[in-house]
């Protein structure tokens, strides 16, 4: 599998994503009180125990969940923010890897035979031909994951909000993930456990029960982190 | 979560339980009578959905046994199957979860307990009932029965078939408890 | 679990689909009410003929056609018991010519195509409200759904018999089920995500 060299289906104008004093109330527990975000920067990690808030934030920016109060904005369109999920199993509908490449297609400008045309060829150009007809039950748990990755890139979204997708990789699949995300056109947001990943972003936001506990360069901002969960789990 | 995917889902999740009871390895009835575990899965549909997403799943389910897939006990499947004389019994499949589903909204589901016995009670009348009333007609215009003739071959099935009504009471009493805010009957 | 479409080309796979699926209605219909034996004895005839002309496409449904035989076998022995010869004859004719087209049609037709069929003629059902645009939708997460669920019973036994050393059997149904409505709500999710327009 080779990564996907620099180049866009789709424009990508500057994004901007923000929260504006956001409230956001599950049953009986606050998530969010009074959550105040800009969100510029092509990529921005996001670490934090569980519970913290990180997949509520996502489910905010990308409209699966609603505020109770304060405004959450996003760039203009339906499709503009997209999100992957933990588990690919969880965001997989068709069986076959071709078939479920082309839902992310816009119906409007692809006739059935198009698309399936236009997913061969951004398989071929990635030197995954074989997978077109492959059933996605005969694909390791990373392949499946690839596959939800590429659905990602191939619909209109300018920005993508990964949950996790660190999670079930082996260590290859992790660095051609991160080569991925590294050429990827659209604003990236990543949510992790393996720090190393965000490392290197220009920022990091440290979530500690729905609050900004730190938010800065990358290193600066994990190693803030570990130094805390060290001092909790020593103490 | 937007409501109507939530609805898509469910009934494709429930079409496939029913495909899943077909796929199961199960020694086959002779005269090809579908009385098999798939009834439990209409129970389930109608108890667990209501009425209307109940139908939705039947319809989609056979649907895509006429489309050719094998999804009836023994591998069978395509548009053949509904011109055997047990035909009747499948076309009873989506209207009994749909009585079934319309029993079960009418019934208390305040506590486990009461889901159970209503789930049992809306698998009676629609998972056997209305399945059997069906299977019946189909068996007079088909195999050319006396009603008499059909009615004394159905009566057969019908302690399984009880026997099934108690088995979807008792995932409903445990789907209760694990779930305590699913709306049983939609 | 593959389906019942034959790979091995026949004449009745140049047919288009929707012109199959007429006459099959058609012959539905009209066998519906016919009595007459030598009328049915004639259409039997050409039924079992045209299965025959499938030649080696045919061998694939040969659990359905024994199932089929069977079945016939046991309506016709009851009758002939019940001493009407006759009506035995006029039913088993029925059977055989509705069911042994209906097996040459799916031999003989691509799922797609007659998805395609299925999709046309179910449209008018869209103005009852009935979303129909989302049918091929929902037969292909059907068919996820009944992967996984295989996937998660195997699990869910697994887990079981660690613990208690028996396979879990129906005591894992409910579980099972609780697991993949929790699975739904996800998938429900990703949905609405991926179908916004």
């Amino acid at each position: 599998m080779q990564p996907l060299p620099k180049m866009s289906t789709f424009s990508h104008g500057p994004s901007s994503m923000a929260l504006e004093d956001v409230r956001l109330q599950r049953g009986n527990t606050c998530v969010f009180d009074g959550l105040t975000l800009a969100l510029h920067e092509p990529r921005i990690g996001l670490i934090g125990d569980n519970g913290a808030g990180k997949s509520s934030l996502f489910r905010l920016l990308c409209g699966l969940d609603r505020p109770q109060a304060g405004r959450v904005l996003v760039p203009e369109g339906a499709q503009a923010v997209g999100m992957m999920f933990q588990n690919p199993d969880d965001q997989i509908i068709f069986p076959t890897v071709e078939e479920e490449l082309a839902l992310s297609l816009p119906q409007a400008s692809f006739t059935r035979a198009q698309a399936q045309q236009h997913v061969r060829e951004v398989l071929q150009a990635r030197g995954l031909a074989e997978w077109a007809t492959r059933a996605i039950g005969s694909l390791s748990q990373g392949q499946r994951q690839h596959v939800c990755w590429l659905a990602l890139t191939l619909a209109p979204h300018r920005v993508l909000l990964l949950d996790e997708p660190f999670a079930s990789l082996d260590l290859p699949g992790q660095a051609l993930l991160t080569q991925e995300i590294a050429n990827a056109p659209q604003q990236i947001l990543v949510s992790t456990h393996v720090l190393a990943h965000v490392r290197h972003f220009g920022r990091v936001i440290w979530l500690d029960q729905g609050r900004v506990r730190a938010d800065g360069a990358g290193a600066d901002v994990c190693a803030a982190y570990e130094a805390d969960v060290a001092s909790r789990t020593t103490a | 979560m937007n409501t109507s995917t939530l609805s898509l889902a469910l009934v494709s999740l429930f079409a496939a339980l029913i495909a899943v009871f077909g796929l199961i390895p199960k020694i086959d009835l002779p005269l090809g009578v579908p009385i098999t575990l798939q009834t439990l899965g209409v129970m389930l549909a109608g108890c667990m959905l209501g009425p209307k997403r109940a139908l939705q799943a039947l319809v989609l389910f056979l649907a895509a046994v006429a489309l050719g897939l094998p999804l009836l006990s023994g591998g069978r499947g395509g548009i053949g199957v509904f011109f055997a004389p047990a035909s009747g019994y499948l076309i009873g499949w989506p209207l009994g979860a749909f009585v079934t589903g319309w029993v079960m909204s009418l019934l208390p589901t305040s506590s486990p307990r009461r889901s159970a016995i209503s789930a049992f009670m809306a698998s009676v009348v629609g998972g056997l009932l209305v399945v059997h009333v069906c299977g019946v007609i189909g068996l007079v215009h088909i195999a050319n029965l006396t009603w008499e003739q059909a009615i004394m071959g159905t009566l057969v099935f019908v302690p399984g078939d009880l026997i099934k009504c108690a088995l979807c009471a008792t995932v409903v009493h445990t789907v209760a408890r694990g779930l305590p805010d699913w709306r049983f009957g939609g | 679990m593959g389906s019942l479409y034959s790979d091995i080309p026949t004449w009745l796979h140049r047919v288009p689909a929707g012109l199959k699926l007429l006459a099959l209605a058609g012959l539905g219909m009209g066998l519906m009410g016919a009595q007459q034996w030598p009328l049915l004895l004639a259409v039997s005839a050409v039924c079992v003929l045209i299965f025959v002309s499938l030649g080696a496409a045919s061998v694939r449904a040969k659990p359905l056609v024994m199932g089929v035989l069977m079945a016939s076998a046991l309506v016709a022995g009851f009758h002939v018991w019940m001493a009407q010869p006759m009506l035995a004859a006029v039913t088993v004719m029925r059977l055989i010519s509705a069911t042994l087209m209906g097996i040459t049609l799916t031999l003989t037709t691509r799922y797609t195509d007659l998805l395609g069929v299925f999709e046309w003629v179910l449209s008018p059902l869209q103005k009852l409200g009935l979303r129909t645009d989302r049918f091929a939708l929902q037969l292909a997460l059907m068919l996820r759904f009944t992967e996984h669920f295989f996937v998660m019973w195997r699990r869910l036994d697994d887990a079981y018999r660690l613990r208690t050393g028996q396979s879990g059997g129906f005591k894992i149904l409910a579980p099972l089920t609780i697991q993949m409505l929790f699975t739904t709500r996800r998938v429900a999710d990703a949905l609405t995500l991926r179908l916004r327009r």
